[in-house]
């Protein structure tokens, strides 16, 4: 056991943990990073964002390829090489690994491998491969990330029942896969899957998918996988799940709840729990709620001074880049920088097909709280770029406060709609109203122009639509 | 309705009996503030007139051709509505107006996410109406400054957008305001004055040291009731003494001020409540067991104050070199923060430079500091004739919520007695 002792410390490699580690090395730190596996990344990288969009990448290909059959263009059914298909998934999270231990090591952080928990407010025990080590440190930052959630009544130890993980490494194609929740995880599985040919069943708690969104973004996504997919049951529970020879049978319950039916597959896409409680906090005195969430100022601090945590581990939404910018704040604050966490908004990006996007205020939320604004909506089938895609169902939508015409959200569905959704952000960050994103040209054709319309809508002053003057 | 306020002419930066030349309002205009009311001309310049607030012209009582000068009444106005709960208060209290402006028509569109339907208020941001119209830049700058952006009322970015200037001009306004406020007692700060149009000038920036002493010295005068008491010490002998030991080639050559410094710690001795501060509530009075006397040096950057320590215990010869190696460092701007602090008394020493009495400013929280003058050679009265003495005089400024005047009066006969003979500092 060899003890050693370091400026900073993280703990976890993911998004949020590599970029405090980068941030504080560049600032004048020395640096320790301690992940558990052996490569850095976080499930972002390994089992998340990075591989899921390189399947969906192809899942997009597969769907235009067929789309473009009744425009006049036919390749035939395509042939897939699942092990090639794997093997390519695994060399774009490659690339990104090796990319970033290089970054790593440019800047002399030292990486140990190995799961680590706190001893004290000032000491982590790391237990690796290679035995154990007690690191002691001035400053931490606590980014251990979350895990998917499990249902325990459910056969979690059956191969069949999977999580995101086991569904990203295309074990094989299941012909009937059930996908228990109907969120932005489940919903890119599902589009992956439909293109690779299995007959997919969605089930959904809630009164609809993706919950939480505006039901106008939704209704493109919902109607377009009604036709593609067998099943979408919406306010519908898993009663229990049963593992048979011949598949694993599912028993629902609620008003609208299907008969009992037996699946190759399950998906268990509910959400996920933060790792608050497989840290150890409790010997260093750092407070972790009832959901295992730690709680931070907006330095990042927590209850103790020195400890800092982000990402999934504080809070919701969790998404890397909302982690990715907390790991900054902390890695300044303890360099002794005025940072603090002041975003207006962490936009959300559903990697469908067609994709969903929103951020800011929904009109959800701006009923519930009373707050009078104005709406401008533009439907993409009058948008010339949409339709040369095929394409005719998307929205781009923009929230305004009514007295300024200041940009409060915007949500986009359609192709390529996440990335349409920064320039939103932006304008939000600037304070940027209705007239200014209405009076900046914006490149013809192209789908970012729908923005810009849809802010029209709100000044009055759209051509590309006709609106009758109430 | 509200009350009519005075108009009255501003400080001209000195300038009297200066010429109206014209006159832009007339009796029943709404003026906004700032707006100028009339144009002055001195032999020199010409001055614009602002109105110091919003409202509406009631009577005009200068005409052209009159000559006026600082505190003359120029018209009276009416404040506007919006202004009136701040009449009271006039021009001097100007950024508690502005702050109630701002805040109480902010305070109704902010609108909190309900707590109950997110884990983390802190993590989760929402766009808010509420929030401050900056982009994130300028939100960081503010923040590194330590500036709400909530007090900056309007921006001048397109569409009131506050830009880093306005963060700039607000910062800049808070320091030179907030100097004058610090000790609550409402002063309006000293206007301020166009020099150059008087002839060249040159603007250079005072040094760090420069501007903490300003600070202080400003708390202190606003903070602390001073007296100050004049005396003379006879150091004829004690005279005689140092300069036949200085004579005799000692490792340390002794200057008179160590031997006020001596004469200062028995007095304290003597006297405690010199040796003490008050508490921050003013309630009690905090005793010093130790005895660490302050010595004001001059340096190229300021005025600093090293401390040193235990002085009741160290012989001439340790005074002499701990003074050395103290103003050594503090002319090679090396003096640790911690050699400033900590100090019963100061003495300020301007005998080498001449002088024949002045008025030192307490180090508070200190209770009292011991000035010096140039010593000189008096003729003195023993009862028979005049005989030649070399007089030392001696300044002592005193805390009067701590210290009463007779105690001062005794505490500086008691230096004086010292001095006198310096045989009483071994008693």
């Amino acid at each position: 056991m060899s003890d050693m002792h370091t400026e900073v410390l993280i703990l976890g490699g993911g998004p949020g943990g590599y970029t405090a580690a980068f941030r504080a090395a560049d600032l004048g730190k020395q640096v320790t990073l301690v992940e558990r596996y052996p490569v850095i990344g976080g499930v972002c990288l390994n089992v998340g964002c990075i591989p899921s969009k390189a399947l969906l990448h192809l899942a997009h290909i597969i769907h235009e390829a067929e789309a473009a059959e009744s425009h006049g263009l036919s390749f035939g059914k395509p042939k897939i090489d699942l092990d090639k298909v794997r093997g390519w998934k695994e060399s774009v999270s490659k690339a990104l690994n090796t990319g970033l231990a290089g970054l790593a090591k440019q800047r002399n952080i030292k990486i140990v491998q190995g799961l680590g928990t706190f001893e004290s407010a000032s000491s982590m025990l790391v237990e690796g491969n290679d035995g154990k080590q007690v690191i002691t440190f001035d400053d931490v930052i606590i980014a251990a990330g979350s895990q998917a959630t499990q249902i325990p009544v459910f056969p979690n130890d059956d191969p069949r029942l999977w999580d995101s993980t086991d569904a990203l490494e295309l074990k094989e194609i299941p012909k009937k896969l059930l996908i228990v929740g109907g969120g932005i995880i489940g919903l890119e599985m599902a589009t992956v899957y439909d293109a690779l040919g299995s007959e997919i069943s969605v089930v959904e708690l809630m009164d609809q998918i993706i919950p939480g969104c505006d039901s106008d973004l939704v209704r493109p996504l919902h109607k377009r996988i009604k036709k593609q997919y067998k099943n979408i049951w919406l306010e519908t529970k898993v009663e229990g799940i049963k593992a048979l020879k011949s598949g694993l049978k599912v028993s629902f319950s609620g008003d609208k709840a299907p008969e009992s039916e037996t699946f190759d597959a399950v998906l268990i896409a509910v959400g996920r729990r933060p790792n608050g409680f497989k840290v150890g906090a409790d010997k260093a005195g750092i407070e972790v709620d009832d959901m295992g969430f730690i709680q931070v100022n907006e330095q990042q601090k927590t209850n103790v001074e020195h400890i800092y945590a982000i990402g999934d581990i504080v809070g919701n939404p969790m998404l890397a880049h909302k982690a990715s910018h907390e790991g900054k704040v902390a890695a300044e604050v303890i360099s002794g920088e005025k940072s603090a966490f002041d975003a207006l908004t962490i936009p959300a990006v559903a990697f469908t097909d067609p994709e969903i996007t929103w951020m800011g205020l929904t009109e959800n939320e701006a009923k519930k709280q009373g707050i009078e604004y104005d709406k401008g909506t533009f439907p993409w089938a009058a948008s010339g770029r949409s339709l040369s895609l095929g394409r005719n169902e998307g929205l781009t939508k923009i929230i305004c406060e009514k007295e300024t015409g200041r940009v409060l959200g915007a949500g986009m569905v359609g192709p390529n709609a996440g990335e349409l959704i920064s320039e939103a952000v932006l304008a939000l960050e600037m304070g940027a109203d209705a007239e200014d994103i209405g009076l900046t040209v914006h490149a013809h054709p192209s789908l970012s122009e729908t923005f810009a319309f849809a802010a029209e809508v709100v000044t009055g002053s759209i051509t590309d639509l006709y609106i009758k003057k109430r | 309705m509200s009350e009519l306020i005075e108009i009255k002419i501003p400080d001209l930066g000195g300038a009297d009996e200066v010429e109206i030349v014209e006159i832009l309002v007339q009796t029943g205009d709404a003026v906004e503030q700032e707006q100028t009311l009339a144009v002055m001309e001195s032999d020199k310049a010409t001055m614009d007139l602002p109105a110091n607030m919003a409202g509406t012209i009631q009577d005009i009582i200068i005409k052209v051709g009159d000559k006026v000068s600082q505190g003359t009444l120029v018209a009276m106005l009416r404040p506007s509505a919006a202004d009136s709960s701040a009449t009271e208060a006039v021009a001097e209290e100007k950024p508690a107006e502005q702050a109630a402006k701002v805040e109480a028509p902010k305070a109704e569109p902010v609108k909190q996410q309900p707590a109950a339907t997110k884990a983390i208020a802190v993590s989760e941001p929402v766009a808010s109406i509420g929030k401050a119209h900056a982009t994130p830049s300028v939100r960081l700058f503010a923040r590194e400054l330590g500036v709400d952006l909530a007090k900056i009322s309007q921006g001048t970015g397109r569409k009131g957008r506050i830009l880093k200037e306005d963060v700039q001009a607000f910062v800049k306004k808070v320091m030179t305001e907030g100097v004058a406020q610090s000790g609550g007692v409402g002063i309006s700060p000293i206007p301020e004055v166009d020099f150059s149009q008087f002839g060249e000038t040159e603007v250079k920036p005072l040094g760090k040291i420069k501007r903490l002493t300003g600070d202080h010295m400003v708390r202190v005068c606003l903070n602390l009731p001073m007296v100050t008491q004049h005396d003379e010490a006879d150091i004829t002998e004690m005279e005689d003494f140092r300069k036949a030991h200085n004579g005799s080639k000692p490792e340390y050559k002794l200057t008179g001020l160590v031997f006020i410094i001596k004469a200062l710690t028995a007095a304290l001795k003597q006297f405690p409540q010199f040796n003490s501060s008050l508490s921050a509530d003013g309630q009690s009075l905090i005793y010093k067991k130790y005895t660490n006397v302050g010595i004001a040096v001059e340096t190229p950057n300021g005025l600093v104050v090293p401390v040193i320590r235990d002085a009741e215990q160290k012989s001439l010869n340790e005074l002499s070199a701990a003074l050395i190696d103290l103003s050594g460092k503090a002319r090679d701007g090396k003096l640790p923060p911690a050699a400033m602090q900590g100090g019963s008394m100061s003495i300020s020493s301007l005998g080498g430079i001449g002088g024949t009495a002045f008025t030192p400013i307490v180090n508070a929280p200190e209770v009292a500091i011991l000035g010096v003058s140039r010593a000189k050679m008096q003729p003195v009265w023993n009862g028979k004739e005049f005989v030649p003495r070399l007089m030392l005089p001696l300044d002592l400024t005193y805390d009067h919520r701590v210290i009463d005047g007779a105690e001062a009066a005794r505490f500086l006969v008691a230096i004086t007695q010292s001095l006198g003979d310096i045989r009483r500092l071994l008693l």
